[in-house]
């Protein structure tokens, strides 16, 4: 065995059958592009079909599994347009049901015309999706392998079909392979799935799939709905009910370029990621977003689409034992970009380094499927609105950066994502988290915080004992990294992170960085049951000085003794506190109502009660968050020292016009 | 449209003799501001000469969570009334419910009825019957009309619930002939036209008729808009001084 494990560990998934999912010669959607990829992949050495290592046997999805996420009317409707029409009865009759059924489910609208096969070619999809998903969960029914030689990373190019609704095919999808496969990991076991989907267009089948499931977020990120299809994946689209914070849009605004793209990728991801601890990570990989793709007004080149493909992968590894599956997805420059870029996805996933040239023979084969689509592509690039056309082939796997100029716009557009990324941020990411993985630079760059808190020289961290009914609790302000590694988390501990190992990975990270002071209650054994941070202001408060977001948590098992009062008096104790603008924002989504077993509007006043002990007064405000429903509430104390002109500067800002500003 | 088509048939009721105790305990299920206050009478119907006992709902008025607030207030103290005082959740609905305001038939516009909510600054709008009974005129309560039900009409007029791309194609006051060139266009390449939808805006600016087409690949009409010098926007301009291709 030459082969390291990582090597043997990724898996291609891939039938001939598959190119059997083909719309037509004049459709934008053929399965061209996967012979391609294919081709390609075996004339650079990357990948062969016969090699059992590097490949994985799949299946069918079944009715049954079908029917997780379709109706069974839409289900049966697909079967009866696939069977090829001579072989039945009556012609006209039977010619007015189908026209009749393609109307009913969405075949008829031009985009996804009903194709004789395509059930068993769908469904097929579908279940290699579902095969790949259950293959890394290790939930596969007959491969039962030893665990540390089951696959852990699977690619299946041809599914990602992530338009497909429940009742209704959509956008080039009939069978919503992703969500089908989501579904079949829910009730199998008790996983939470990651979806990141990285196509142009909005995510919606699989959104609505899961609109009010905790147990899956989906991430997309895609150009706005403002002109792209399918319209939606608006920012404020965040999921229902229980669900609610769980559905996750960046929308972009056309013509986005590489550097903003990975900005505001690399922004939102890993907090995310982080927050919502998966257990593994399914990511759909559309190369519409490339600028030579002629149905979209992205601007992308492989380097974003490569930084994309790493940052899925490092995800994996960091927060998911390294359960990964990728899928293709849109992509509709056949020739010279959907076959390039899956082989990246392929030589990044399976760790085997990248030729630079294309081979010879693959372009020789290709070049002329190309110039054969040329003029049509390019039509359609200038009707799209892009400028940057490059009329040849390429000939190596990665973008040559001087065949893409910079788009006219850049500096506006790179600013109009950066907000969406920020707004997001501030919404779905909780503050400590936003803090370990900050967006920009820190604010002070000569001084960190507890010199600033310290003017004085260091004095040290405090402490102080807090005797409870339950045992006596330890509270200590400025904790340092090597105490927080010390200490564990206790299991009710886990608002921010959501598993107590990553909240104690979050707390390290806190006590690390030199922004945050991290003051913590722990008991005499170790286990730390409350928390408060102190911090810069970020995003919304940018450019005001002095202003401090303070934060807490008590973990359910210490609640009703007192402890988060006394541990944010103890917090709030030092002197230079009076010279300095604080604030906290209660933002409901973050609360632990189900723990409390009490109304958002009792947790508010709670809330509200307990900073005011502390001389934090509620104040009205724009503030998009707190905007955002009726219960969140702004606190804020404004410090005995702190000039009147900051302290109005301050409140013009808590009233000024709800847009973030200072970016 | 009329208001038939959009109001809410599916009503959370109370009756007049309820407390008040049951009705804060609806509002606060629902998550509803308002209940329409009816009895509830069973009528013989004749259908196709078998009569049958039909369920009608005798509209009486609305009893909104303001109502409840104001009753559930802790009053001042009032000797004189010593010993007539309840606890709030025991009174009755009739007792603090606002008599009939204005209604509307299933059969008015929706745009009158919107301008009305707005004029009246309403939150929503009963929508009742009247007939006449032994001599008596009924109201019969259908449904309701709240703004959140003119939002979602409004929504689903723009196509929002459908997916698919927007083309704005402006027009001169008066001539949407740009317009039924495109829809013409559109039905020649067989792409599918969920809705059209022109606005009148305020200020003068130019009228835009937004066409919501049910494709994912609207290029080719495009290419054909292109060719018969069809003006459209899609998609954000690349450059600042751009503005119509």
């Amino acid at each position: 065995m030459s082969s390291t494990p990582a090597q043997t560990r990724a898996r291609l998934i891939f039938d001939a059958c598959e190119l059997q999912y083909d719309f037509g010669h004049d459709h934008p959607f053929q399965a061209r592009r996967l012979a391609a990829l294919i081709d390609l992949l075996e004339s650079s050495g990357l990948w062969h079909s016969g090699d059992e290592r590097q490949s994985w046997p799949f299946r069918p999805a079944s009715m049954e599994e079908l029917s997780l996420i379709h109706l069974p009317e839409y289900i049966s409707a697909v079967q009866q347009l696939s069977m090829p029409e001579e072989n039945l009865g009556d012609p006209q009759q039977e010619q007015a049901k189908r026209a009749q059924l393609a109307r009913e489910y969405g075949f008829a609208e031009g985009d996804t015309p009903a194709i004789a096969g395509m059930y068993e070619v769908a469904a097929r999809i579908a279940g290699g999706t579902l095969v790949a998903l259950s293959t890394v969960m290790g939930l596969e029914e007959g491969e039962t392998g030893a665990p540390e030689e089951r696959p852990l990373h699977i690619f299946h190019p041809a599914g990602g079909l992530h338009h497909a609704w429940a009742e209704r095919a959509s956008g080039f999808c009939i069978y919503n392979d992703i969500a089908v496969a989501i579904a079949h990991v829910l009730r199998s076991s008790e996983a939470k799935v990651l979806y990141i989907d990285f196509d142009a267009h909005h995510g919606d089948g699989v959104q609505r799939a899961f609109y009010d499931e905790p147990r899956v977020m989906t991430i997309s990120l895609h150009e706005t709905g403002r002109y792209l299809f399918p319209g939606t994946g608006d920012v404020l689209e965040l999921g229902n009910g229980l669900g609610r914070g769980y559905s996750v849009n960046l929308p972009l605004a056309p013509f986005t370029e590489d550097d903003s793209y990975i900005e505001v990728m690399n922004a939102l991801l890993p907090p995310l990621v982080m927050s919502f601890a998966p257990d593994v990570i399914i990511s759909q990989h559309g190369c519409d977003t490339h600028a030579w793709d002629p149905l979209t007004h992205l601007e992308l080149t492989t380097r974003s689409i490569q930084a994309q493909v790493r940052c899925a992968h490092r995800l994996a590894h960091t927060y998911c034992h390294g359960r990964w599956v990728a899928l293709g997805g849109g992509g509709y420059d056949q020739f010279r970009v959907v076959p390039r870029v899956w082989s990246m996805l392929w030589a990044e996933m399976s760790e085997q380094a990248l030729p630079e040239q294309l081979p010879e023979q693959w372009i020789e084969r290709w070049r002329p499927a190309w110039e054969a689509v040329k003029e049509q592509e390019v039509l359609e690039q200038e009707l799209a609105g892009k400028t940057s056309f490059f009329a040849d082939f390429p000939t190596t796997f990665e973008d040559q950066a001087d065949h893409f100029p910079p788009q006219p716009r850049r500096w506006s557009i790179s600013l109009e994502n950066r907000r969406m990324a920020a707004m997001l941020r501030q919404i779905l990411v909780p503050s400590p988290i936003r803090k370990v993985f900050a967006a920009a630079q820190r604010q002070s760059p000569l001084t960190d915080l507890y010199d600033l808190l310290h003017p004085g020289g260091a004095q040290g961290e405090q402490s102080e004992v807090f005797e409870t009914p339950k045992e006596s609790i330890l509270l200590r302000n400025f904790c340092p990294p090597s105490l927080v590694e010390r200490l564990t988390v206790d299991s009710g501990l886990h608002a921010f992170a959501r598993l107590p190992e990553r909240e104690h990975q979050l707390l390290v990270d806190i006590a690390r960085s030199p922004d945050c002071a991290l003051t913590l209650a722990h008991t005499s054994a170790g286990a730390i049951v409350g928390e408060v941070t102190l911090t810069f202001g970020d995003d919304w408060w940018e450019g005001l000085e002095n202003i401090y977001e303070v934060t807490i948590e008590v973990s359910s098992n210490w609640r009703e003794l007192g402890l988060a009062r006394k541990l944010l008096a103890f917090a709030l104790e030092l002197e230079t506190l009076e010279d300095m603008i604080l604030f906290a924002m209660g933002l409901s989504w973050h609360w632990d109502l189900e723990g409390m077993g009490i109304t958002p509007r009792r947790y508010r006043e709670m809330i509200r009660q307990l900073f005011s002990s502390q001389g934090f007064t509620e104040y009205a405000t724009t503030e998009p968050n707190i905007n955002l429903e009726p219960a969140n509430i702004l606190l804020v104390r404004i410090g005995k020292r702190v000039d009147q002109y900051v302290a109005n500067r301050f409140l013009r800002r808590i009233s000024s016009s709800p847009h973030l500003t200072g970016l | 449209m009329i208001v038939r088509d959009i109001m809410t048939t599916k009503l959370v009721t109370v009756e007049p003799d309820d407390t008040l105790g049951h009705a804060a305990q609806l509002l606060r299920q629902h998550q509803f501001h308002h209940l329409p206050v009816a009895r509830t009478v069973k009528q013989a119907a004749s259908q196709r000469n078998a009569y049958t006992m039909q369920k009608t709902l005798l509209f009486e008025g609305v009893l909104t969570a303001q109502d409840l607030e104001m009753a559930a207030a802790p009053v001042p103290h009032d000797s004189s009334r010593e010993g007539l005082h309840r606890p709030w959740q025991e009174q009755r609905v009739v007792e603090v419910m606002r008599p009939t305001p204005m209604c509307v038939t299933p059969l008015t516009a929706v745009g009158a009825a919107a301008q009305l909510l707005v004029e009246r600054g309403l939150q929503y709008l009963p929508v009742v019957d009247y007939t006449q009974s032994e001599a008596e005129t009924q109201t019969i309560l259908l449904g309701l009309l709240t703004r959140s039900d003119l939002l979602l009409a409004f929504a689903h007029s723009m196509g929002a619930d459908k997916p698919g791309v927007d083309v704005h194609i402006p027009f001169t006051a008066g001539n949407m002939t740009p317009v039924a060139q495109a829809l013409l266009l559109a039905a020649e390449l067989h792409i599918y036209v969920h809705r059209v939808f022109a606005v009148h805006p305020a200020g003068g600016a130019a009228h835009t008729a937004t066409i919501r087409l049910g494709t994912i690949h609207p290029a080719p009409l495009l290419a054909r808009l292109h060719e018969a010098h069809i003006p459209y926007t899609f998609a954000d301009p690349a450059r600042e001084d751009d503005t119509y291709v």
